[in-house]
Parts: structure tokens; sequence; C-alpha cells
């Protein structure tokens, strides 16, 4: 399966135009993200790094369109994602964002196969008697396809993540944001996590994962948030 | 309490607002169920005994040949009597305009400026009737459907027809619900009973008790007195009432009613437990860590415990305050029904203060119990186990081997798949829920198979009486007589000559052990009763004597096989008991072959017909009366009653309606705590899987999808509950209906099973289900994305 839109290496995909983003708490305002500008390209593996608190998550939960900005423009793939209404977010991201969470978030009474299937079920990509092998593939080519017709909580930790990422890809989407998906794992396992990732951009996916970890092997760019502002 | 702790038990429960509302409002409605039983029986015993006793009503009555002013006068002088008045009731029949003549039980009165026994309670128009006038006990113009001023024809046992007219309504706290029993009561003076042809005499003495009124050996030691007195001045005493001291006639069935319903608003109430269960566990679920904080600072498990079980004190303390004014109007309508029923008016709804404090009680103490085991088992949680993070704390769905099994159910559709097996995921909590609204389904069920069954068994009683029309004739007539005149009578098809006399088992008998001796034809073709036990009457029979399950189950040694002495009369009769015929809500009655009434020397005559018709149907049923009443009266034959099979169809029914009735409110009630039940533990599910409807919405389902998994998951919950309803809704309701009709008619059913119950309730139970889960399925699909993803 390849994109239908793929964009050309290096053309941007996704585009940030001063972006602020504030919580109102009951503590008072709080600035999550200042006038942040950032122009990602297609095939590109970002790392999002800063510490606890800086605005990673906020910059994944926006470009995913799980977010609203309070104020300035978010463009993914040619998608106003901060104009669209919220029923046209949830099949826009089902098609174009796949996201990966810390705690890998598997549906606990579905198997792993149906896991991987419930976004194409959403998203009406495939025939319904393609899903199967579509993710029976995925599966495999995250090295789990044994796994298929478990439920998640018989799975390791290593293997759920796995599990999550393929079906972060079950439609094939353009952009993949994965926020601390190794920061439950142990370090082997997270290394394999992250080889995925990487694998994932080489074939024309933009990767973006936020971590703590600053030295990461194999990313493209790393973009460093400090108190929700940008500082490269 | 410190204002801390109090807070804490406080806020948290704000905190859970529209949870803690619906738990609120479920406990109420169990306390409401409870608490206006509780309240209607407080009214009603007080209301009936004061209403029944403040007529007067006699301490016995005494049926003699004629009264004489002077004996009652003397009677009056005698030791032991209170009050004494002459009073005379006969059968006969009335009729309104074109409408259907109906039977009568006319009422004379000497004085009614002075009545002092049984008094009456004038409603509207005239009282006292004047010479030519008739009062009609107010239940009982709907009956013969007439107005207070119209002229009725009344017809009396001698065969004389006049007109009175209706002058007015009294209320009658003695007699039963004129509706129910089918027949009209009038009330007239001795100068109207002599416009009627009738002799105008009075043959019944009314006697009030001088001294303790409510012993009954007093009563019948007076009332021996007053036989010897009368039967020493030459009169003769044909027969003694003694009714129960101070109790009105339908006083044990109301109580025994009243009791019933008690019985189900308590387990209404306790059924609204299962809420507050469901509410407590997830409530201590939510709050491990902090248990394990509260712990870690010093707080026992006792403390602890105490926090929570005070929010299932404050639970049942706002239920009761909600419940107290829906109790009190519901034991209101339900004292005002039952009032109407039993034909006596209330004059105070006034509630004893010993309701509100034994439904306060039970309001406060069923939550807490309800409550105990969760809390207790959510606190004794160890404090590192509490503190660890919720992902290493809780294993999660698929540890055990009932979760892979469910996970080897497949289907094409994950939402599907999704919203099935989520519904499994608090298994304790599912049980609960499904158990509380498949006891409303088993209700509901038992209520339409009670119904179907109660109609089964009249069926059943009137298919065994062949006849389509029942006579009952003023005295003995020679059965030639009677032959000649039916001869005449366009549209009848077939007849039999019965003989109807009465006798107790009681020498000298003359109480409420009487029961009906029929006399009939040993082959009668009218009728083929139902023979539980040996066998029935055979021609070549005399002494022969087949008891009906009532008389078998009222009075010991009815078995066949057995002898039993009657007295008949003057007469002493021994019977060899044959059989046991089934009769269902039926009163007491033996049935003996004619033959025996032949030896006796009454061969050949007949005071009851029993007729077949040419055209049974109802709307024919006037005009073949109207027709028979002609003959017979051409032959001088006079009837004094008659009743077609669908008069008796009548009264059943209105009997029975009480019993739907109460089958129906009961499983609206257990219904409405159901659907509370299953709205708080969606609303729950809901809560605890915020993170996860976050996810779906994060890989694409759009808000319709997940507002979808979650109410098709309410529906799934709706329909096992159904299903377990129906699996249980055979043996129950079969029980419950014997129960009901065991303890109200001693009789059971004829028992079936309606299909159209089950359909009705898997229908209802899925619309409760996708209803109870639409708003938190719509709070769930509303939910922002991020701070679903962010819920703990």
């Amino acid at each position: 399966m390849s994109h239908p839109q793929a964009a050309s290496p290096g053309e941007s995909l996704i585009s940030l135009r001063k972006v602020s983003k504030s919580y109102t708490t009951p503590a008072g305002t709080w600035p999550a993200l200042r006038e942040v500008d950032l122009e990602l390209a297609a095939g590109e593996l970002v790392a999002v790094t800063g510490r606890s608190g800086s605005g990673k998550s906020t910059l994944l939960n926006l470009i995913a369109g799980i977010d609203r900005p309070s104020s300035g423009d978010v463009v993914v793939a040619g998608a106003r994602v901060h104009e669209m209404p919220e029923r046209a977010l949830s099949p826009w991201r089902g098609r174009t964002v796949g996201v990966v969470f810390q705690f890998f978030q598997l549906l606990p009474t579905l198997t792993v196969a149906e896991n991987v299937m419930l976004p194409m079920d959403f998203c009406d990509v495939l025939a319904a008697r393609e899903r199967r092998p579509r993710a029976l593939e995925l599966l495999a080519r995250v090295g789990i396809a044994d796994q298929a017709d478990k439920l998640p909580a018989q799975l390791s930790g290593g293997q759920q993540q796995r599990a999550a990422i393929a079906r972060a890809l079950a439609n094939d989407p353009r952009i993949v944001v994965a926020d601390e998906p190794t920061g439950n794992l142990d370090s082997e396992t997270a290394a394999v996590v992250m080889d995925l990732l990487c694998s994932l951009s080489d074939r024309g996916t933009t990767v973006i994962v936020a971590t703590h970890e600053r030295e990461l092997a194999g990313i493209d760019r790393r973009v460093e948030l400090v108190d929700g502002a940008a500082i490269r | 309490m410190t204002t801390a702790y109090r807070r804490k038990i406080l806020r948290d429960l704000w905190r859970e607002r529209t949870r803690t509302a619906l738990v609120v409002l479920a406990i109420a409605l169990g306390i409401a169920a409870f608490s206006g039983v509780l309240s209607a029986y407080a009214i009603l015993t007080r209301e009936l005994n004061r209403g029944y006793l403040a007529t007067n009503p006699a301490s016995a009555t005494l049926f003699v040949d004629r009264l004489d002013d002077a004996l009652v006068r003397a009677l009056a002088e005698q030791p032991g009597i209170g009050e004494v008045e002459g009073r005379r009731s006969l059968r006969g029949r009335i009729k309104a305009g074109p409408g259907e003549w109906r039977n009568l039980q006319l009422f004379v009165v000497r004085d009614y400026a002075d009545v002092r026994i049984s008094r009456l309670t004038p409603q509207r128009g005239a009282w006292p009737p004047a010479t030519g006038e008739m009062l009609v006990e107010r239940d009982a113009l709907q009956v013969v459907n007439a107005r207070i001023g119209q002229e009725v024809k009344v017809r009396t046992p001698g065969g004389v027809e006049r007109t009175l007219r209706v002058s007015g309504t009294v209320a009658d706290v003695g007699q039963a619900q004129a509706r129910m029993e089918q027949v009209v009561y009038g009330y007239v003076t001795l100068a109207t009973l002599a416009e009627l042809g009738e002799e105008p005499y009075l043959d019944q003495l009314k006697l009030l008790v001088a001294g303790d009124r409510m012993d009954e050996a007093h009563v019948r030691g007076v009332v021996e007195d007053v036989r010897r007195f009368v039967e020493a001045r030459g009169g003769s005493v044909r027969r003694v009432d003694v009714p129960k001291p101070g109790q009105h006639p339908h006083a044990d069935l109301m109580g025994l009613l009243l009791l019933l319903m008690a019985s189900f608003g308590f387990f209404a109430l306790a059924l609204s437990g299962v809420l507050v269960v469901n509410l407590l566990t997830a409530l201590v679920a939510s709050q491990v860590r902090q248990i394990g904080v509260m712990k870690a600072i010093g707080g026992s498990d006792g403390r602890i415990a105490g926090l929570y079980l005070a929010q299932a004190l404050v639970l049942g303390g706002a239920a009761f305050v909600v419940a107290v004014p829906a109790g009190l109007w519901g034991g209101r309508v339900l004292s005002h029904y039952l009032s109407v029923f039993l034909n006596f008016d209330i004059a105070s709804f006034a509630v004893p203060a010993w309701v509100f404090v034994l439904s306060a009680l039970v309001g406060l103490v069923v939550p807490v119990l309800a409550a105990a085991r969760p809390v207790l088992r959510g606190v004794a949680v160890c404090v590192r186990e509490a503190l660890a993070d919720n992902e290493v704390r809780s294993p999660g769905f698929g540890v055990s081997a009932f979760d892979r099994a469910l996970a080897g159910v497949r289907g094409s559709s994950r939402p599907l798949l999704l919203s099935v097996r989520n519904s499994f995921r608090r298994r304790t909590r599912l049980v609960l829920t499904i158990a509380t609204l498949a006891t409303a389904g088993v209700f509901f069920m038992s209520a339409l198979n009670v119904q179907t069954s109660l109609v089964r068994t009249i069926d059943r009683l009137l298919a065994a009486r062949k006849s389509d029309l029942s006579v009952t004739l003023a005295q003995m007539v020679p059965l030639a007589q009677v032959e000649r005149a039916i001869r005449r009578t366009q549209g009848v098809k077939g007849y039999e000559g019965w003989i109807v006399t009465e006798a107790s088992p009681h020498a000298g008998g003359a109480d409420r052990d009487r029961f009906t001796v029929v006399g009939l034809p040993a082959d009668s073709r009218m009728l083929a009763p139902e023979i539980v036990k040996g066998r029935w009457l055979r021609p070549g029979d005399t002494r022969a004597l087949v008891a009906n399950d009532r008389l078998a189950s009222r009075l010991a040694g009815f078995e066949p096989g057995a002898e039993v002495t009657l007295a008949m009369g003057p007469a002493q009769v021994s019977w060899q008991v044959v059989g046991i015929a089934r009769e269902p809500f039926s009163p007491s009655v033996a049935y003996v072959p004619l033959a025996f009434f032949e030896s006796q020397g009454h061969g050949g005559t007949t005071n009851s017909l029993r007729l077949t018709l040419d055209d049974a149907a109802a709307a024919a049923m006037p005009a073949a009366k109207e027709r028979l009443d002609a003959s017979l009266d051409a032959f001088g034959v006079r009837a004094l009653t008659s009743s077609s099979r669908y008069d008796g169809r009548r009264g059943f029914d209105e009997h029975l309606l009480m019993i739907y009735v109460f089958l129906l409110v009961m499983s609206l009630v257990l219904g409405a705590v159901g659907g509370l039940g299953l709205m708080t533990t969606m609303s729950l599910n809901v809560l605890e899987r915020r993170r996860e409807m976050g996810v779906l919405r994060a890989i694409g389902a759009s808000p319709f999808l997940v507002w979808r998994i979650v109410v098709v998951e309410g529906a799934a919950i709706g329909l096992m509950s159904g299903l377990l309803a129906t699996l249980l809704a055979w043996p129950l309701s079969r029980g419950l209906g014997d129960l009901l009709v065991t303890l109200m008619f001693r009789t059971r059913l004829d028992f079936v099973f309606e299909p159209l119950g089950v359909l009705s309730w898997l229908a209802i139970s899925i619309t409760l289900g996708v209803v109870a889960s639409f708003v938190p399925a719509w709070h769930a699909s509303r939910h922002p994305v991020r701070e679903a993803l962010a819920h703990e």
C-alpha cells in the first residue's frame, strides 16, 4: 500500500505558524505552547524533546487534530486542521495520522488483530475481506504476527507497543505521531520500537516522536521545546 | 465527624452528582414504594375499622319467621342486648329503561330516622325514601345503569312487577362492592314493600350485644339466649349469622393484599441497593490511590470505611427526603383505590409517625448494608498496591479464561465486538444490573402470564358449566310446571331442574361454615366439573357427595371414602364423599344426586334451573331472559334471579382486576429501578473507559460511532437481561401466580406462559438499554479527545 497523495521528500507536509496554546486551570491560565513556527517535510523522522510539561504532547496533539490551538495556523497534509469541524476531524485523523501512545492504549477487549483492523473499520479504506490480511501483514512487519489472535493483556509491553504501531499504520497514514512511545519500555525493547519508527520514515511516512531522551539514533531533526517555545 | 471528613463525603458525592442523582432516585423509588404501601396499610386498617365500626355493625343476625313489635321491644329489655332492630331482605330483580334485568337485593328498614345497627349513610338525593321510592347503594347505581330521579322496574319474589323511583344513594359499608358482586342493593320502607305486593313484615333480628362486642364467644352466648327467648315465645329461628366481631368482611383479604404489596415494596428497595453497590464499588475503585494516601497519613481501615459508608447513608437520607412526598401520594392513591374496592369511605388520610420512622430506618439501613461489602473490600487494599500506577495495579481484561473465551467469539464488525465484549468487563456490575432489570422483566411477564392463566382458569371453570343461563326460583315448584313453561319458550335448547339448598357441618348449624348443596341429576348435561380426586356422581347414587376443592380445603373430613354428617334444615344427613371437584374462585359447594331429594319426598320439584340456548351470544341474553321470565310467569313460576354465563364472567373480571394492576404497578416500579440501575452502570462504564473513548477518537472513530458503540453495549445488556428474565419467568411467574391466587382465593392456576410477554419484554429491555445508555453515550462522544486521553 502506498500513500495516495504521497508528497515528494523534502516537500513541506506539516506547517505550524505562530501556534500558541493555553489552558485555563483553577490556578489560572497556563501557556503550553508559545508562538511555535514549524515546518516538517514528508518522510522526516523528527524528535520533539523537552522536559516534562514543556509542551511536547500539546504539539503532537495539535498536529494530530486531537487538540486545537488558541491561536495560529496548523496545516497538515494540506488540511487546515485548526479550522476543521469536530465531526470531520476523526475520519481525517483516521486516514492521515497514525497515533502511538506511551501506554500503548490497545483496546483490551479486542484481540491484537482486531485492534489493528479497527481503524480500517472506522475509515472504510479497504474492503471488509481485505482487512484481516492487511492487519496480519502489518503485524508481521512489526514482528508479532504470531500474537494476532491474543488479547492485549496476554502480550508483553514491547509486543503491545509494536501492536500499537501496527494499528497506527492500519490506514497507511502519511504521518505517525508517537508520544513517548518508549517511555514505558526497557531499553532493549525501546531500541526495537525506535528502529520500527525509523523504518517507517524510510518508507516515506513522516514520523514525529515526543521523547525525554535527547540522544536518539537515526532521527532527521530534533525540535526542542522549553516552556512551550521551540528553541531549535 | 470532622469538617474535613464531612466535606470529603459530600464533595465526593457532588463530584459524581449525575450518578449520585440516579442512585438517589432509584433508592427513592424503593422507599416510595415501601412507604406508600406502608402508609396505605396504616390508613386502610385504621379507616376500615373506624368506618365499619362507626356503622354499628350487627353482632349477629337471626333469621326468624315473622317479627312483631312486641318481640323486638321485649328483646331490647333482655340482659346482654345492647340494641335490637328488625330488618328484612329479599331477592328480586331490577331494570332501568330498556336495560337488562339485574339481580336485586332489597333491604327493608322500618324507620330510616332511627337506624341504630348497620347504619346507612345518605350520599346523594332524598333521605329517607318515601313510599314508592327506593334508595340505591352508591356503587350499585352503575350496575343498574340508572340515575337519581329515574323510575326503575322492580320484580319481587312474588312475581309482582312495579315501578319505583330512585330517590337517592346511600353508603352501606357492610356490603361488598356492587360492581364485583353484580348485584344492585336497594333500600325501601315497609309501605313500599306493601306496594310491591309483599306482606309488610320484617323477618331479621339484628343484634348489638351489650358488654364486649369483640368477644365472639360472648356474642354467641347472647345469640343462644336470644334464640331460646324467641323460641320460648313460639317463634322459630331459621338461621343465625355471626360475623367476625368488629371486622369488615373483606378485612382479611385487604390485609393480605397490603402485606404482599409491602413485601414487594421492600423488595424494590432492596433492589435499589444494587445501585448503591455499583456506585460505591466504582467510587472506591476510582479512589484507590486516595485510600492509599489516607492510609499512608494515618487513616485506619475503620475510619476510611466509615467515610464511604457515610456516603451510603447520605444517599439513603437524600432518597428518603425525595421519596416521602411520593410515598405519601402513592399511599393516598392506593388507599383510595382499595377503599372504593372495599366500598368504604376514608375520613382521614393522616399517616401515623411509625410509618415515617420505619421507612426512614429501612431507607437508611438498606443502602449502608448494600455498600458494606464493596467498601470493606475496597479499603482493605494495602498502601503499596494502592499507590502503584493504575496500569500496574489493574490486570485488566484478558487475564481470565472467560475473557479469552469471549475473545474467541468472532465477528465481522469490530465496533459491535467492542460493544458486546465491553459489557462483560465489569462482571459483578453486569450481573447485578442484569439481575435487577431481569427482576422487573419477571414481574412484567408474570403480570401477563398470571392474567392469561387466570383467564384460562376461569375459561376452564366456565367450560365445565355447560348452561348458558341459571335461574333461581322463588320457591320449590313442580318440575312439570316448569317444563310446560320452558316448552313454550322460544330458543331454549335444553334444561335441567336442580335443587339448591344449604348445609352446615354442625348440628343446629347456623354460622360461617354454612355452604351450598346442589342436588342435580347424576348424569347431568349442565355440569361436568374437573374431578381431582375420586369420581363424579353416578346414576344409582343416593347418598354420594362430591365436594368442590374450596369446601374440601375449608372443612376437615371431606376426602373421598369418608363419611360426613351434615345438618340440612332440621335433619342430620349422612353422606359418602366420593370425589373432589376443582372449581377455582368458587364458594364452597357440595354436589349430591337429585335422587336423594326424591327419596326425601321432593321428587319432581325444583328451585333452580339450568338452561342451554340456541343463541348463546351475550347480546341475545337479555331477550332470552325476558322470554323465559314471561313464560315462567304465565305458568305461575316466580324467577328470583337469573344470571347468564357472561354475568358470572364480569364478576370474576372485576375481582381479578386488582391482581393485574398490582403486578403491573410492581413491574413498573421495578422496571424504573432497573432502568436507573442500567443508566448508572452505563454511566460508570463510560466514565471508567473515558480514555479508551479518546483512543477510539484518536484512531479515527467519529463521535457518532463512539456513541453507537456505547448504545449497542447498553442494548446488549438489555438483551441479556431480557433473555435471563425469559428463562426465569416460567418457573417464577408460575410460583408468583400460584402464591397470589392461593393466598387470596385458595385455589391454583391453570398456568399459561404468554409468548407475547417474552417478545414485549425483550423489546422493552432492549429499548431500556438504549434509552439508559443514550445520555452516557452522548457524553462519551462529545468529550474532547485530548481530555479523554488525559483521563485517569
